[in-house]
């Protein structure tokens, strides 16, 4: 056949559709638990492709200032993108002003760059965790597009909404009667989240292998890193 | 209202990767009226992804000014954006101007700069609730850009119950304490029928001087407070 | 959309127009006492029907311009002017980006030329000077008692009473309810507010 009759029924044929996803979903999931005087956040360190094993030792949480960083999961593309974008705010921030941002003006800051993606989103679930001035803990929440919530204790990721429910139990006092909220110290703290994560690797495919949990306090950042399943 | 979803099948994208779609659901119930004792604004506080609820304690009335209220129903991310972009605009108003602005005015703001998005698949239907030179202020606005004002509204995937139950016990000449108790009611009655609504009912009142917050139940405290009532008048 | 209802009727010496008064969102009402007629200028009355949003941002743009006429030239544009610069704005606005997706019927008394005048405008921008119309559902019940009963020299009495025949039919069989109209009249003295009429038609 020759080239010509190839380009004659090539353009022949019907118009095809040829479908397109800029979006992934590579899973992994943070907690965040906010105290008196110190804030913790972890993550588990898997990252997916569907049933792909893209790394079995992916931290999610990032350091944006000495007291706050960012828990960020769903798009791994997207989470790349949004904390360059962040970190190059924050640092002009910082060059112009001569001091770090606050806790506070980061959660509206992510809210703001967030709801500027509206009609093309980052597609990530964020968790801001960070001192506030005052120097007691402050977990912020988001949707994708920007919707912010401040909190003393939050999940995100693929695995919120079996973690969610423990957490609203164990530290919220929720769904018991008259039950009181404990006071959060950091074993405490620290328990609840290891349990949290071990029950997610048991029961979600993305998320597993093991968990990694930064306490950030007055005095800085200790970071530690628990083995989980890994299959 | 909602929280954007966070499935990655709900976005949908053609092949320029444009026209992404988003999971849109609508839960929420609020309610606003206006009375001879000024303009009460009854919310849930419900945040849905999906069947996921994101959230129980969302705050759906916002304050824009010291004398100006907000509800909010939709996207929540669309609703607390745009509406404090309203407050930015408010801002800057008293300060060139010397007096506070408008609810015509304010609300108008809102609606010019949501109709510049129309069609882009903004996700909102808020009520601009306050108190002018004029008297108590209520006016409806969405995201079609449509901006009306009015004596009772409510906006919602529960705002057929709350009609349902505000409808047939409204009146122009109530005291303060029936009228706040008429929006708790018509909101709790909307958390019971609409699965989408629930959490805290929250019930503001706006005077002369500015808004209060009158009171903020739980759905269940008061489904239990409701129910006692009742077997207690049924038994008389 | 179409379920709203505006209807014009022109006669000798003045136009006479009513529209309902719901603002219709999928299955509810969420007002009843709204007004879907925008003055113009002195003498000229526009009812405005269609997309949310949409109606409202049309009509007070044409309205400002129109005035913003007045100021700078110190007259008032007549109404067959004002109802060409309205076509205009919409059959510009229809191949752009952004169109105006709004019906209209545009009543009028001009003053110089002492004749009432009355323009059909759909969202096309087709504009057609007309006896009477009436757009949406109602057109489809109310065109008909028109042709039986209009005649063009008709008191502002008769007119009303035509007017209230129609709303009858429209509450007799539409399905949508539409209970309260919103009736104006423009003759050389202006736009008169007229008594709103609730229907009283009863379902067959």
């Amino acid at each position: 056949m020759s080239a010509e009759m190839l380009a004659m029924s090539e353009y022949g044929r019907d118009p095809r559709k040829h479908h397109f996803s800029p979006y992934a979903d590579n899973g992994g999931t943070t907690i965040a638990i906010a105290g008196d005087d110190f804030v913790m956040v972890g993550s588990d360190t898997r990252l997916t492709n569907y049933s792909g094993i893209l790394s079995r030792n992916q931290t999610k949480v990032f350091p944006l200032t000495e007291k706050t960083m960012i828990a960020s999961t769903g798009c791994w593309a997207d989470v790349l993108s949004l904390y360059k974008d962040l970190q190059a705010k924050l640092t002009l921030y910082s060059q112009e002003h001569h001091d770090e941002m606050s806790t506070p003006a980061i959660a509206q800051l992510v809210s703001t760059v967030l709801y500027w993606r509206r009609f093309f989103p980052y597609y990530v679930s964020n968790m801001v965790i960070g001192l506030d001035e005052d120097g007691s803990g402050v977990v912020y929440h988001y949707d994708p597009v920007g919707h912010m919530e401040k909190l003393r204790f939050s999940s995100a990721g693929a695995s919120v909404a079996q973690i969610q429910p423990l957490l609203d139990n164990q530290l919220g006092a929720l769904n018991m009667k008259d039950a009181v909220p404990p006071k959060v110290t950091k074993a405490l703290a620290h328990q609840l989240m290891h349990d949290a994560f071990i029950s997610a690797a048991e029961r979600d495919v993305k998320t597993g292998d093991s968990c990694i949990i930064y306490t950030v306090t007055k005095d800085g950042v200790a970071e530690e890193q628990v083995k989980l399943r890994r299959d | 209202m909602f929280q954007a979803n966070t499935q990655i099948g709900d976005y949908l994208v053609d092949e320029h990767g444009r026209k992404i779609k988003l999971h849109f659901d609508h839960g929420t119930t609020t309610l606003g009226f206006k009375f001879q004792g000024g303009t009460i604004l009854v919310a849930d506080s419900r945040a849905t992804s999906g069947q996921y609820i994101g959230s129980g304690n969302v705050r759906k009335i916002i304050p824009i000014t010291p004398s100006l209220l907000g509800t909010m129903a939709g996207g929540a991310a669309d609703c607390t954006y745009w509406e404090r972009v309203l407050a930015k605009q408010c801002k800057i108003y008293q300060l060139r101007n010397r007096v506070h602005i408008s609810v015509a005015a304010a609300s108008k703001l809102l609606a010019n700069m949501v109709y510049q998005y129309k069609g882009y698949g903004l996700s909102m239907g808020v009520m601009i609730a306050g108190y002018d030179k004029k008297g108590p202020g209520l006016y409806y606005v969405d995201n079609d850009g449509s901006r009306m004002p009015g004596n009772l509204f409510s906006i919602g995937s529960g705002s057929i119950y709350a009609y349902g139950v505000v409808d047939s016990g409204y009146r122009w000449d109530m005291t303060d304490e029936e009228a706040h108790d008429l929006g708790r009611r018509a909101v709790y009655h909307a958390t019971h029928r609409d699965g989408a609504s629930g959490g805290i009912v929250r019930v503001y009142h706006i005077k002369e001087d500015g808004w209060t917050i009158i009171s903020e139940d739980d759905c269940t405290d008061l489904h239990w407070r409701y129910q006692d009532e009742k077997m207690a008048s049924s038994s008389q | 959309m179409s379920l709203e209802c505006l209807i014009g009727i022109k006669f000798k010496d003045f136009v006479i127009m009513a529209t309902d008064m719901s603002c219709l969102q999928s299955i509810m009402v969420h007002k009843g006492d709204a007004d879907k007629m925008q003055k113009l200028s002195s003498h000229l009355l526009m009812a405005v029907s269609g997309e949310s949003g949409d109606t409202t941002q049309f009509s007070e743009y044409i309205e400002k311009n129109v005035q913003l006429y007045k100021m700078r030239n110190g007259y008032e544009l007549p109404p067959s002017a004002a109802v060409h610069f309205t076509r205009n704005t919409l059959a510009t606005h229809l191949r752009s980006r952004e169109p105006y997706m709004v019906n209209l019927l545009l009543g009028g008394y001009d003053p110089d030329q002492q004749t009432a005048e009355l323009y059909y405008m759909d969202y096309l921008a087709a504009s057609i000077p007309v006896n009477y119309y009436a757009f949406g559902y109602g057109g489809w019940f109310t065109l008909s008692v028109m042709d039986r009963e209009y005649r063009p020299d008709m008191s502002e009495e008769e007119a009303y009473g035509l007017l209230v025949k129609c709303t009858a039919e429209i509450k007799r069989r539409f399905l949508a309810n539409l209970p309260k109209f919103r009736v104006r009249c423009v003759n050389k003295d202006g736009i008169k507010d007229m008594k709103n009429i609730v229907a009283d038609g009863e379902p067959a």
